[in-house]
């Protein structure tokens, strides 16, 4: 029980535990926790992860996030290129990379639940875990 | 707007340019360089960015599948037009507007069909507008007024990534300053839950049976009529009301036609009669959602020149054309009218139905494009032209109507689509 | 090695709607002729009832036919929420216009989003590759 919460609180790896990783009978479930766990060894520290291979850089993030629009409400808070560094998704190489991040509504000292770039993902490339 | 109005703080000089990935040509797109080569590509979608840096299987210079210089492909297209009695000229969607005029002079001069896939995509649309017979707008338009936005056998979210992002739902406008959050409403009207359907709110998703749009058309006119909306299939008429009343309110109403809609439709009566009703009760407009970079600009240059989008037969001593179904690049096709073709920018093999496209392996075969393509494996002729947007510059039309100008990005030895028409005319 | 080897696949009628899919555009742009464009064409996506009619698993190939072609793709399950058996998915590629009926009554435009054909399970045949088609 306690290495499933270490497992999930992202202190372990599936790999600690030597019994799944040599075991035959326990092969199955090896497999299948690092399936699930997979995802999450990507997450920056805010927990934003962008699953590259499922976005198509339709900008709907770029143009939605409110911090986006706040930053930068002539370029990627219209629907075009990104005009500012401050903006949180900017789409490149036909695909959005996140950074600052840390400037999400989601986080700091006034939480708010935004929703804004997982509502508007046409392929639900973008998850907050 | 032109983007070089406006400020990049933090950059020196940027330069931006036109994707040529699809029909909102995005004018917003800085890139980086090396070798003559993208290396990076900002702002443009998955699709953009895989146009602008090129295919890996680039188009080779071949006559009668061996490899040749430029200027015997040239003569040797040229003596295959000149031969033929009736050659048909197909493609140019992917072509500039300059590119497009020479093609149509070609035609001429030869006596040729001339045809684009308009001819079996959105070309009836675009006819209404480029005839004043539906209302339109621009991209802009929707962006800064457009309040009830519906997606109608269009799925933008797999054929133009950024129609949302860009203009038609989460931007804030002029007049919708909350964009979409508070001041717009997308609806999506289709067969089946597309990716974009699945953006709309579930309430605002109609789905309804392939086939059946002219009878939803109906039942809409009848509901915003203040009649019972019925369908065969039994729609729920609560909901057609209350769309019809959502409609009734908007102050800036747009309906983007995809080919659900368009295949859908026998004959375009039923849409008439919508819009009507529609510019009746309430403020709508048509956005035909257009698939290459270019199609439109073909619909108008040909349009200016000879009063139709497409469909034309040329003849070579009067100069008068013939239009019609007839000689539609399908019907040309099926019938065997043609005797020879040149195809500019298009796969018809692999874009047309093969029971159709299949004739043009058994006649003389010209094809010009960037890439390889099917219709290339089978061609007597293939010459590579240069990448539009990329490798040269001109114009193009967007699917709203805006001529935008392309910029060449990189050098290349290949010739641009303009420069090998024009030779070939020359040698005719 | 049972005694279904002997048996013929069951076949089943569908009516295909075509559609767009970004990815398999994006690989079409960057190379017509490979493998990922191939992968992402070369599919039709099929209601689960009709996955058990025709007697296979997912990701099995399928031999979809009709008096105007026939091509061999990949088997999936559609991920709509809405049923449709009978209605079988087909993204607009070679393969899907393989089997667009030639008849368009002299309209010039061919039933590219909506024609009839049956399909088969393919037990071990490969899927049509590209250049097969024609």
């Amino acid at each position: 029980m306690a290495f499933a919460v270490d497992l999930l609180g992202r202190k372990a790896k599936v790999e600690d535990c030597p019994s799944l990783v040599s075991e035959e009978k326990y092969k199955a479930n090896y497999e299948k926790l690092s399936e699930m766990i997979g995802p999450v060894g990507d997450v920056t520290e805010t927990g934003l992860i962008v699953h590259e291979d499922k976005c198509i850089g339709c900008g709907n993030c770029v143009v939605a996030c409110p911090v986006n629009v706040a930053n930068d409400p002539l370029g990627a808070g219209s629907g075009k290129a990104p005009s500012s560094e401050k903006v949180i998704f900017k789409v490149e190489d036909g695909v959005v990379k996140a950074r600052n991040v840390q400037e999400c509504r989601r986080f700091g000292e006034n939480k708010i639940l935004c929703v804004a770039c997982i509502d508007t993902c046409p392929t639900k490339a973008i998850e907050f875990v | 707007m032109p983007l070089f109005l406006f400020l990049n703080v933090g950059d020196d000089l940027s330069e931006y340019y036109v994707c040529t990935g699809c029909a909102l040509l995005c004018d917003d797109i800085e890139v980086e360089t090396e070798d003559n080569k993208l290396t990076r590509v900002h702002a443009a979608c998955l699709k953009g960015v895989a146009r602008m840096k090129a295919c890996s299987d680039p188009m080779e210079c071949r006559v009668d599948g061996e490899k040749a210089d430029i200027d015997s492909a040239i003569a040797k297209a040229a003596a295959i037009l000149k031969n033929a009695k009736n050659p048909l000229i197909f493609g140019h969607g992917n072509s500039s507007s300059q590119a497009q005029k020479v093609a149509i002079g070609l035609a001429r001069k030869t006596g040729a069909y001339i045809d684009d896939t308009s001819s079996f995509c959105q070309g009836p649309i675009v006819e209404a507008i480029v005839q004043d017979e539906f209302k339109t707008c621009t991209l802009d338009d929707i962006r800064h007024k457009a309040d009830v936005i519906i997606f109608w056998g269009a799925d933008p979210s797999n054929s133009h990534p950024r129609h949302l992002s860009r203009y038609s739902y989460f931007p804030r406008g002029k007049e919708r300053q909350r964009g979409w959050e508070e001041d717009r409403t997308a609806i999506s009207i289709d067969v089946r839950k597309s990716d974009t359907a699945s953006i709309c709110k579930d309430h605002r998703f109609y789905q309804i049976p392939m086939g059946e749009d002219a009878q939803f058309m109906e039942a809409l006119l009848s509901a915003l009529s203040g009649k019972v909306p019925k369908t065969s299939f039994d729609f729920d008429k609560k909901r057609i009301l209350e769309l019809a009343n959502v409609l009734k309110k908007a102050k800036f109403g747009v309906i983007c036609v995809g080919l659900g809609l368009v295949y859908s439709l026998e004959e375009l009566e039923p849409l008439f009669k919508l819009m009507e009703k529609l510019n009746e009760v309430s403020n709508f407009h048509i956005m035909p959602m257009v698939g290459q970079y270019n199609m439109r600009g073909f619909n108008q240059n040909l349009f200016a020149e000879t009063g139709y989008i497409n469909r034309l037969k040329f003849n070579a001593e009067t100069g008068e054309t013939e239009h019609g179904a007839k000689y539609s690049v399908v019907e040309a096709l099926r019938n065997r009218s043609v005797d020879a073709a040149l195809v500019i920018g298009s796969d018809p093999l692999s874009s047309l139905p093969l029971s159709v496209a299949r004739y043009l392996a058994e006649i003389p075969l010209i094809t010009i494009d960037p890439c390889q393509s099917l219709t290339a494996t089978r061609s007597t002729v293939t010459i590579p032209c240069a990448l539009g947007g990329v490798e040269s510059g001109g114009t193009a039309v967007r699917m709203d109507g805006v001529e935008i100008e392309l910029k060449k990005i990189v050098e290349t030895d290949n010739l641009s689509d303009e420069e090998i028409l024009t030779r070939i005319t020359e040698a005719i | 090695m049972g005694f279904g080897q002997f048996l013929a696949a069951p076949e089943i009628k569908l009516k295909i709607s075509t559609y767009r899919d970004v990815f398999q555009n994006t690989a079409q742009e960057s190379s017509r002729f490979g493998e990922e464009y191939e992968d992402l064409s070369a599919i039709i996506k099929l209601d689960p009832k009709d996955i058990s009619k025709l007697s296979i698993k997912e990701g099995d190939t399928v031999i979809v036919k009709n008096a105007f072609g026939k091509v061999v793709v990949v088997a999936r399950r559609s991920e709509y929420e809405e049923g449709h058996p009978g209605i079988a998915y087909m993204v607009n590629s070679p393969w899907s216009n393989a089997l667009v009926p030639e008849e368009t009554g002299g309209t010039g435009v061919p039933k590219f989003k909506n024609f009839e054909v049956t399909a088969q399970g393919a037990k071990s045949e490969k899927v049509t590759g590209i250049k097969e088609i024609f």
